[in-house]
């Protein structure tokens, strides 16, 4: 068991190389290729620190390729670092102790550990003999997660027959089945639509309401990292670019608002300009960044210029601003 | 203990319905192991003209426990490894605290359950084609047979989950195992009674754990003279030996893991 003041994950410039094949196309290729081979490293993590205390759930964010999913199966004991040291619930993870292994989950939401050709019973079934779960408190764990996740009808159906909304629940309930304290969520609604995606966010936020558990999550959907996640992390080509809370995330990296215009008449993107960064101009409506010390100005200056009808400030998109902090790479 | 019986039972349990999802391909499968039987009918016809020392009835009785046995034998944990290893689905098998070779061992039992009742059939079909072939051996070569195919089928699995640990470097070693069963398929009788090989070759043999995967078994079962105490022992020092040298390949292979896929 971990220590009362010790963190649930403590990663200490942890790094990951890859070897991986090089092979050109074609009969000449596949010939150099077997005589000499040649292999490219792969830099996938490179040099990442970070402590996340108990309790905390974090998002852990960036473009595809960024290193995320290979941070988390470092952390779930599934790879072993190439370099670094890295302590999760007071143990080594590559070493898969069991006492490490009950306490931890891994979800992936292109992956799934359910049983293709039979019931989800039976998956579960599989879970609490491995986790040790008498049969009567599987029973009634098996009732409140499939009534949480309103999966009540579905469990005696083969997995390969569910929708993937459902599969995605069933997933979770599986990964779940054996309360860990430690939540590895690697896109959870993935694919999922908008329904089945708020479904398991509240079903994950209760979970952990309930068990204080920590959680560490990726996602591409914003919506679930600002749902769930206090603080982000961000990482990008290996390096983690940012780890802090996402109001300080859009204090730092978006020093603007968002101003929304609905014109009675049809304006240009050039005129605009002049108050501001157009992000989208289509016929009588509009879409400009606006610095925030220069907001009063630029509003007054558009209700004078343009017969605005109505006009919106709000904060940008937490997308466009991870995404403009991907794009330009910045710190 | 009563956890290890019901994580016993239980793996068991549900492997055994998910081969029955299979059944169909397993009845296939299993007809498409009558090897031994094209054995038999050119082995009985040199019988017929009186060129080898057994007779007739008793080859066909050899082949059919040739054929037991190999049904009872057969693996594939090498083929489930380098799939999991090349999908990344050991991921989920790495995350629950319990060795994955138990699954794999849980999946080869299962099927084994419904594999089992397949075979009635075929053996009355043996019986109508060669009528008082089929003889009861007695209890004690019977159980002796059966001890000696047990022991012959952990021997598999060792061999065949070993070699399915090698993808972990290869990514798949499915075509490796095939070097083994190769070796099976030429000294371990299921061509003929290894009592009809040369000498010297047999001697030889008997140091290997071949002819004691199909020859020990069906040689119990079908009544001809068998050291089985010797074929016990080499196939437990065997079984043994692959037993320890996947836990070797194990240890230093997962350090190779890439997840790739999942």
């Amino acid at each position: 068991m971990a220590k009362a003041l010790e963190p649930a994950v403590c990663a200490r410039d942890l790094g990951k190389v890859y070897l991986v094949a090089d092979k050109e196309p074609g009969l000449a290729g596949t010939l150099r290729h077997f005589v000499r081979r040649r292999y490219r490293r792969i830099l996938a993590v490179d040099g990442v620190s970070f402590r996340i205390e108990p309790g905390e759930i974090v998002g852990f964010l960036g473009p595809n390729g960024a290193g995320k999913t290979t941070t988390l199966k470092m952390l779930a004991g599934l790879l072993q670092p190439s370099s670094g040291e890295v302590r999760v619930l007071g143990y080594e993870p590559f070493e898969r102790r069991p006492g490490f292994l009950r306490q931890i989950t891994l979800v992936m939401g292109n992956k799934q550990q359910l049983i293709w050709d039979l019931p989800v019973l039976d998956s579960l079934r599989i879970n609490a003999a491995v986790y040790e779960i008498d049969p009567a408190t599987a029973r009634r764990r098996t009732r409140e997660f499939a009534e949480l996740l309103e999966i009540e009808e579905i469990l005696t159906q083969p997995v390969r027959k569910l929708s993937l909304g459902q599969r995605m629940k069933a997933e979770l309930m599986a990964s779940l089945f054996h309360l860990p304290r430690l939540l590895f969520l690697d896109e959870p609604t993935l694919g999922l639509d908008v329904n089945a995606q708020t479904a398991v966010r509240r079903f994950l936020d209760g979970y952990r309401r309930r068990r204080e558990a920590t959680i560490l999550l990726t996602s591409h959907y914003m919506a679930d990292i600002e749902a769930l996640a206090g603080r982000v992390m961000l990482i990008h080509e290996g390096r983690l670019l940012y780890d802090g809370g996402l109001p300080e995330l859009m204090e730092r990296f978006a020093p603007y608002k968002e101003v929304r215009l609905e014109l009675a008449a049809e304006a240009d993107a050039a005129g605009l300009a002049a108050y501001g960064e157009v992000e989208e101009a289509r016929g009588r409506s509009a879409r400009l960044l606006v610095r925030k010390g220069e907001l009063p100005r630029a509003v007054a200056g558009l209700l004078a210029a343009y017969p605005v009808r109505d006009l919106s400030v709000t904060e940008p998109p937490l997308e466009e601003v991870i995404g403009r902090v991907f794009r330009e790479g910045r710190l | 203990m009563i956890r290890v019986w019901r994580k016993a039972r239980t793996l068991l349990a549900v492997y055994f319905a998910y081969m029955m999802e299979y059944r169909g391909e397993i009845f296939f499968w299993m007809l498409s192991g009558v090897i031994p039987f094209f054995f038999l009918s050119v082995w009985t016809e040199a019988a017929a003209r009186g060129l080898t020392v057994h007779d007739e009835r008793q080859f066909a009785r050899y082949f059919f426990a040739v054929f037991a046995a190999r049904q009872l034998e057969i693996v594939w944990a090498h083929w489930n490894l380098s799939e999991d290893v090349r999908t990344g689905k050991l991921s989920f098998r790495l995350l629950q605290p319990l060795d994955p070779a138990w699954h794999y061992l849980a999946d080869h039992l299962g099927e084994r359950g419904v594999r089992l009742p397949m075979m009635l059939p075929v053996a009355l079909v043996f019986v109508w084609l060669y009528p008082g072939a089929l003889a009861w051996p007695g209890a004690g070569p019977f159980a002796l047979g059966l001890l000696a195919v047990t022991l012959a089928f952990l021997l598999n699995f060792a061999v065949s989950y070993a070699v399915g640990l090698l993808a972990l470097w290869l990514e798949d070693a499915t075509e490796i195992y095939n070097l083994w069963y190769t070796a099976i398929l030429f000294f371990s009788g299921m061509l003929a009674p290894l009592d009809l090989y040369p000498e010297a070759l047999r001697r030889f043999l008997t140091w290997t754990p071949f002819p004691h995967l199909i020859y020990l078994p069906a040689a119990l079962w079908s009544g001809l003279a068998v050291d089985w105490r010797h074929g016990l022992l080499v196939l437990l020092a065997w079984t043994l030996f692959f037993f320890a040298l996947g836990r070797w390949l194990w240890a230093r292979g997962r350090r190779h893991y890439s997840a790739m896929g999942a």
